[in-house]
């Protein structure tokens, strides 16, 4: 009996950290009516060095374009690898974006921040335009964009 | 008299000649040249109506133009005609979500496929 709740003990203290170590995040992008064609967005994580560590999203699905992502194409080269199974088609004006993602735990109150980069064809690129520290208190509060997203959120 | 007359026919032997063979070229050159205007005349009389080689374009070149100049000078776009150099080598693109596992980058928990909806 004994030897049955160690073992019983030990798997579940193996088995939670395993589950805990990631959770689905929902990420809410909402873009102003900037009266364009769709928007090419690059959702990436830096660490707290300001370094990339990696993408979360890429709304546009032609590589030729990642160029005017400028931020996200500096730190990976515009490297597809980077976000295969994480693309998406350009985001029209006016629209909104909800991506579900699993995202380790290890993100979270880190000094992790999410950067957005977007470019619109006929109109300026915009490299950062949003930059928000990933934390527990920062779900939930939804922040502005500087020039095409009206705004952005995440929860878990 | 003898004389003269022998240097008469002498001299118009040799004039005729000369001046055959030139008299001869000159009229070939003048008909050289009067044969092209009759031509250009006889063609603006048979007047053979314009036509379009092909009519089948509906591209519209302005807007590509537009688009180009702000996508680095390119004459491509999503909708138009395969002729970027995305249509010859796919592969440049990403794999779209949920064709394969996100990238292995630490930052996804698990190769469980991202959810997405634009409203």
């Amino acid at each position: 009996m004994k030897s049955l709740l160690a073992a019983l003990a030990l798997t579940t203290a193996l088995t939670i950290p395993g589950i805990a170590t990631a959770r689905p995040v929902a990420l809410t992008t909402t873009l102003n009516n900037y009266g364009g064609d769709g928007a090419y967005l690059a959702l990436y994580v830096t660490d707290a060095d300001g370094a990339y560590a990696g993408s979360l999203w890429m709304a546009g699905g032609k590589s030729k374009y990642y160029e005017h992502l400028t931020d996200w194409y500096r730190a990976t080269g515009g490297d597809p690898a980077q976000i295969n199974g994480i693309t998406g088609a350009s985001v029209g004006a006016g629209r909104t974006l909800e991506i579900t993602l699993d995202l380790a735990d290890a993100l979270f109150d880190a000094g992790y921040t999410l950067h957005i980069d977007a470019a619109v064809e006929n109109m300026r690129d915009s490299p950062n335009e949003v930059a928000v520290p990933l934390t527990s208190e920062g779900a939930d509060n939804p922040v502005g964009g500087r020039r095409y997203v009206a705004s952005f959120g995440y929860s878990m | 008299m003898k004389r003269t007359l022998t240097l008469l026919v002498a001299s118009t032997a040799l004039t005729a000649a000369v001046g055959l063979p030139a008299w001869g070229a000159m009229r070939a050159m003048t008909d050289g040249i009067t044969r092209p205007i009759s031509a250009i005349a006889d063609a603006e009389r048979e007047a053979v109506p314009l036509m379009f080689i092909s009519d089948d374009n509906d591209d519209d070149d302005d807007r590509e133009y537009r688009r180009a100049s702000f996508f680095g000078g390119d004459d491509d776009d999503e909708e138009d005609d395969c002729d970027d150099d995305d249509c010859g080598d796919p592969a440049r693109n990403p794999a779209p979500a949920g064709t394969v596992s996100p990238p292995q980058n630490g930052l996804f928990g698990s190769g469980t496929p991202p959810k997405v909806q634009v409203n």
